[in-house]
């Protein structure tokens, strides 16, 4: 790992002087750019080390529920607010990494973790990511774990978050706060797909910092479901992730909620089959129709077929179970 | 010591090194500190056949703390390299990607490695070949006609009334034992001080005297604790020689730990394999023939080949029997010994195929099994040693619940998942290797023990402990076994299930002598001499014997294995092929079993080896680069504690007449052998789908 | 330069504040091993240039990238110059000698490394020491009372609960917290909770026992 200079924000203002300047990149948890930086991948002359800051709160606002950027993935999962008015975000956290590592990470940091690519990750290998103009490594080679939704022809990685899933079905809004003061990015428009610029995973401007993530109130708590499909049964990056949202009244959906992990460069909404649902009744049918309305448009490569077959599957077995079929 | 567990009931000997182990306070390879230590950082190769044309290391030289960059353009002539050795920074030739090409020694950990990073390689590029599936053509005969046996009639399968013909593939396995291998080297002029993790203590002495042309007296080997081999630490690796270079040319104590992708390429793996197996049976289930071919792969510079095809000879009784194997070299570094090495793979197919037969006859595979048993061996026309597999076969499947096994694939669903049974049984040779033990036995009644055995994690002191102590009769607490220096006498490596057998005798037979001894001292024949007591009324400090134990040739009309019958229950879950392993019963016949709570540690460990090579554990190579791209634990995923359920282990626990005078035959290697199929055939019995390309992953079942 | 910023604090609160070499430290660094070279040549014959320079360099570089901290580990307080860079596991088991703690994979993709800070569990590997400043750090070795072995240490002796021992200091540094945080109720929530933590020797049923059997005991971990 290079040297680098290491300093401890005191205030929100400090750290975004501190990012201001070119080289310079924020320290939370550490889980991913602590690991970025020991293989080479990125090599920032100084970290700021934002940890000390107030925004660690969890708390009810009187339209939803507010998260610090700063809160721990352990601590959020086990939240007695988010238990109560969102599941689903509990259950997409506990699926992700393991516990040491949920107890190190924060939100902020969860959304800002790159993709697990290995060609990302291997400073040998060609990646449009990486290093623009490279090339894209998996593109014609082992793209098992691999987008099949809104890849492009520079960039075929998958965004790995399992929080940022549960919190794109949710609705939440990113707050972020730069020089020109707060924003407020719906999370499914916070990041981005890779397009001709995969090295930008988000829509972040530089300087800006993430401070905390809202989530709507909403009637989803009693049916919602996050479900992960990996290669072992915990501590592995999803092949196919679903967050499945329903509200159901007399046996008929009024409002649904869908996204998936694993299968694009962000958190992937499927708007079109969540209108499929309304008003229908919240059956096996219901839930294989909006499946094969959420597979419209989905690409495959030579390792990752069988995400094609995977992701409708799994689409209906999280609605089955948000549903509570089984 | 005897102690009993609350939870399981397991009897035995608790481990004699446990409470360093427990207080973290036990040494690996890499935690020896020595005054004025230096740290070595391995550069690997980043190309998969050639040659370097230049290395750079001006960055790397000026970078804060280095001490040295050593490479082929300024290492030391090494006097000893060998034919097929790769020759560690004596030639620029490139082998295969992640070859260990630099050393960069710094005086930290953090420096040396950023320094290695700077290190600049030039290189001139030759067409590579890393993949088995594309070379399947391209092969040899690694044994010459041994490669090949025949019983009977070849392909006489094919005339049978029930007939089977499949292929199976299993992937390259890379052994990831938890430890990082290190070495920790320093030369006193000639002499040289090595702490490593090795499984054969005396032959990687014998390699470093090799390597450098010294006396034995010149080199000492320390590998006291090891922290999982798995069969890949028994070589001299290259990146053990860089250390050795880089400890001789600075003066210092030179510390080299590997980091994990590069346990992926210099310290061996598991040979991935094709095999195609023809299985003939008569109508009512009596096996006609069968036909076994296997390929794997070796490197370009050293052949390494393995008994895929071995077990298929004589597991089964079957007049017609003929078995090919074949080897391609690719640009890869060299595989090794691999748990269960060949048996392993070879057994995955031919358990999978004895399953897809007795399906065709639409026979219960124990039926079919007990059928076709071979009451002697009849590849080497010999009687068993011992064999007790129709026992495990029966135990087992009582404890399991076999009764309730369905015939018809995809009958049983429970909570939304299918539900299937799987039987795969295994063998492992029973060896023995000859083995020097030293005993002393001083006037404060403690027993000392010395053999340079290792022990990468069975338990090797505790077992020998435990023989001692019954054959010397005095407390557990009063004898210490002491292995892992090269200084100790001879004893065989730690693998092929041997140490017990073969270590374990010659404690028997030392303590035996020495009890002798302390009778010929009174002149009586007491089963319990008084040691202190006799040590005193003679004015003798300690009486002592070193005795050297090996296999009888009465052994040698016989033929010894162990045998274990697997039995898996699988839940598959019908939309997102997910495979769970929920219920493990393994049967094994393991002769005597010394010191049942280690033993069984053993039998799971291997259970939970043969989870991940069923489920999950495959390395992947791109071949454009021939390269890991999963080269982490991220990406090769090792089972964990989510995927194991509890394994009842049932021991059939009866003394082998032949193998050793304890009646043992050893378990690590047979602990895993047959349990991948196991999981195959009841994943076949939930769903009627047969996988037969390993990892068997959600994809492949969707 | 700009950054002599009232509001940065290096270290700890009330450290000294940090020295900035700007963004181009490389070459200010370059420029102070200039000077020692040629301060160097001024004053010493022709062999002694290379050592001199090296020595030098040494002390400058030592001066610029290491950083003040303190924190207390198993009880004992610690004060010491690292490196930002150097990860809290390297610390202690490089400059610590506190060896019980494991590098496995360096990437928390095991769990070898798993010790507690401010109590609670995290991969040591992915743990910059300077971000440690100021916490207690509890490893392996610490969890002993002197002679007296901690539940979980007598629990996996008894249960056999590791083979090799290399990754075990992770698992009971583990299993210890997975009861603390009321995560051991159930054999399926241990397994699920104690998943961060590979085990190659394959102990994991013997270390569940051992969890299960310290949970139900009582036993004050």
């Amino acid at each position: 790992m290079k040297q680098f200079q290491y300093v401890r924000a005191a205030s929100q203002q400090d750290a975004l002087a501190a990012i201001a300047k070119p080289g310079t990149k924020i320290i939370a948890g550490g889980t991913n750019l602590v690991d970025l930086m020991k293989r080479g991948v990125t090599a920032p002359d100084k970290l700021v080390d934002i940890t000390h800051l107030p925004l660690k709160g969890i708390a009810a606002t009187k339209t939803g529920l507010h998260i610090g950027t700063l809160a721990l993935n352990s601590v959020v999962s086990e939240n007695s607010l988010v238990l109560a008015k969102q599941p689903l975000l509990a259950m997409a956290l506990k699926a992700g990494a393991s516990p040491q590592l949920r107890n190190m990470a924060t939100v902020g940091g969860n959304m800002m973790q790159r993709t697990r690519c290995s060609y990302f990750y291997d400073t040998t290998m060609p990646c449009n990511k990486r290093e623009p103009g490279t090339g894209c490594g998996a593109m014609e080679g082992y793209n098992r774990m691999h987008a099949i939704f809104g890849a492009s022809g520079q960039c075929i990685a998958v965004h790995p978050s399992d929080m940022c899933v549960g919190l794109a079905a949710l609705d939440a809004v990113v707050i972020v706060t730069g020089k020109k003061g707060e924003r407020r990015i719906p999370m499914t428009e916070f990041h981005r797909l890779p397009g001709d610029h995969p090295e930008n995973d988000n829509h972040l401007a530089p300087g800006e910092l993430i401070i905390g993530v809202e989530i709507p109130d909403n009637n989803f708590a009693k049916n919602s479901y996050y479900l992960k499909v990996r290669d072992r049964q915990s501590y592995a990056f999803a092949l196919v992730s679903v967050a499945a949202a329903l509200d159901i009244s007399g046996g008929l959906i009024k409002q649904a909620r869908l996204a998936m992990g694993g299968v694009a460069h962000k958190p992937w909404r499927l708007f079109e089959a969540e209108k499929s649902l309304i008003g229908k009744p919240a059956t096996e049918d219901s839930f294989k129709n909006a499946a094969q309305i959420a597979m419209q448009g989905a690409k495959a490569y030579e390792y990752n077929a069988f995400k094609l077959r995977l992701a409708p599957a799994s689409i209906t077995e999280a609605l089955k179970h948000a549903a509570g079929a089984v | 010591m005897e102690t009993k567990t609350s939870y399981g009931d397991i009897p035995g000997l608790k481990r004699v090194d446990g409470h360093l182990k427990v207080t973290g306070s036990i040494r690996y390879a890499a935690e020896h500190p020595s005054p004025g230590l230096v740290y070595g950082a391995i550069v690997s190769s980043t190309i998969a056949k050639g040659a370097i044309a230049a290395v750079d290391s001006k960055a790397a030289e000026s970078s804060p703390g280095v001490v040295a960059v050593i490479s082929y353009q300024n290492a030391i002539k090494v006097p000893g390299y060998g034919e097929h050795d790769l020759k560690t920074f004596n030639e620029n030739k490139i082998y295969f990607n992640g070859q260990p090409i630099a050393l960069v020694i710094a005086n930290t950990f953090e420096r040396a490695k950023y320094a290695a990073s700077l290190v600049k390689v030039k290189y001139n590029n030759e067409a590579h070949q890393t993949s088995l599936d594309a070379n399947l053509q391209n092969t040899y005969k690694p044994f010459g006609d041994d490669s090949d046996y025949h019983r009977g009639e070849a392909n006489a399968y094919q005339n049978a009334p029930v007939k089977i013909e499949a292929e199976y593939h299993t992937p390259i396995h890379v052994h990831n034992a938890m430890e990082p291998f290190a070495v920790t080297a320093f030369w006193d002029g000639d002499k040289v001080t090595v702490y490593t993790k090795a499984q054969a203590i005396k032959s990687m002495q014998h390699d470093i005297m090799t390597m450098f042309k010294l006396p034995v007296e010149n080199v000492q080997v320390y590998s006291k604790v090891i922290g999982g081999a798995f069969g890949s630490g028994s070589p001299l690796w290259p990146y053990a020689k860089a250390a050795l270079i880089g400890a001789k040319m600075t003066g210092k104590p030179v510390k080299v730990v590997i980091d994990r992708e590069q346990m992926f390429t210099m310290v061996g793996y598991r040979s991935p394999a094709m095999q195609k197996i023809g299985m003939g049976a008569s109508a009512d289930g009596k096996l006609i023939g069968i036909t076994h071919e296997a390929t794997g792969e070796t490197a370009t510079y050293q052949q390494f080949g393995e008994g895929i095809t071995d077990t298929t000879k004589f597991l089964y009784e079957c007049p017609n029997v003929d078995t090919h194997y074949k080897l391609t070299r690719l640009d890869l570094s060299v595989p090794t010994y691999t748990r269960g090495p060949g048996e392993t793979t070879g057994v995955f197919a031919l358990e999978s195929a004895i399953d897809e037969l007795a399906h065709a006859i639409n026979m219960d595979p124990i039926e079919f099994r007990k059928k076709n048993y071979a009451e002697r061996d009849p590849e080497e026309n010999l009687p068993w040693s011992s064999k007790y597999l129709d026992e495990c076969y029966t135990q087992g499947a009582a404890h399991f619940g076999w009764d309730k096994r369905q015939q018809k694939p995809g009958s049983v669903m429970q909570d939304g998942w299918m539900v299937g049974y799987g039987l795969g049984c295994g063998a492992y040779g029973a060896g023995r290797a000859p083995c020097t033990v030293h005993a002393k036995l001083g006037a404060n009644g403690m027993l000392l023990l010395q053999s340079a055995s290792a022990d990468m994690g069975p338990g090797t002191a505790t077992v020998m402990v435990k023989i001692a102590s019954e054959i010397i009769d005095i407390p557990v607490e009063n004898i210490s076994f002491e292995l892992g220096s090269s200084a100790l006498p001879n004893a065989p490596g730690e693998y092929g299930s041997i140490t017990t057998s073969s270590v374990g005798s010659a404690v028997y037979d030392a303590c035996t002598a020495l009890k002798e001894k302390f009778n010929q001292v009174t002149g009586t024949a007491s089963d319990k001499p008084d040691y202190v007591k006799i040590l005193n009324d003679h004015n003798l400090p300690f009486i002592e014997v070193t005795h050297s134990s090996a296999r009888s040739e009465e052994a040698n009309k016989y033929s010894a294995h162990a045998y274990v019958a697997h039995f898996v229950e699988a839940h598959v879950h019908p939309a997102t092929g997910e495979v769970k392993i929920k219920k493990v019963v393994s049967a094994v016949d393991g002769g005597k079993i010394i010191n049942p709570i280690t033993a069984r540690s053993q039998i799971i460990g291997g259970v939970v080896w043969g989870i991940g090579m069923s489920l999950m554990e495959e390395g992947v190579l791109d071949h454009r680069y021939g390269k890991y791209v999963n080269s982490n634990l991220g990406d090769y995923h090792l089972a964990t504690h989510a995927d194991v359920p509890q394994v009842e282990v049932v021991f059939i626990d009866k003394k082998d007449p032949v193998t050793n005078p304890m009646g043992s035959k050893g378990i690590g290697e047979v602990a895993i052998v047959g349990f991948a199929a196991a999981v195959a055939n009841a994943v076949f019995n939930a769903t009627g789908k047969r996988v037969r390309d390993l990892p068997i992953t959600p994809d492949k079942i969707v | 330069m700009e950054d002599k910023n009232a509001n940065f604090v290096s270290g700890a609160p009330g450290e000294e504040p940090e020295i900035d070499l700007g963004p181009k430290d490389n070459s200010r660094r370059t420029f102070l091993k200039q000077s020692a070279l040629i301060t160097a040549v001024a004053l010493a014959p022709a062999p002694a240039v290379k050592a001199a320079e090296m020595h030098f360099d040494e002390r400058v570089a030592e001066a610029f990238e290491k950083m003040p901290l303190k924190m207390e580990v198993n009880g004992v307080a610690k004060s010491l110059m690292v490196e930002p860079r150097s990860t809290l596991l390297d610390i202690l088991r490089e400059q610590l000698d506190l060896t019980g703690t494991k590098k496995g994979c360096d990437y928390g993709q095991c769990g070898a490394c798993t010790v507690h800070v401010d109590g609670h569990r995290v991969n040591a590997c992915l743990t910059l020491g300077i971000m440690v400043n100021g916490k207690k750090v509890t490893t392996i070795e610490g969890l002993a009372k002197g002679e007296v072995l901690h539940p979980m240490q007598e629990a996996f002796l008894k249960h056999d609960g590791f083979q090799c021992g290399y990754c075990t200091p992770g698992q009971i540094m583990s299993a210890v917290a997975c009861i603390r945080e009321g995560h051991a109720n159930t054999e399926m929530e241990i397994r699920e909770y104690m998943s961060g933590n590979i085990c190659r020797c394959g102990a994991y049923p013997n270390i569940v026992n051992a969890i299960q059997e310290v949970k139900g005991g009582g036993f004050v971990v």
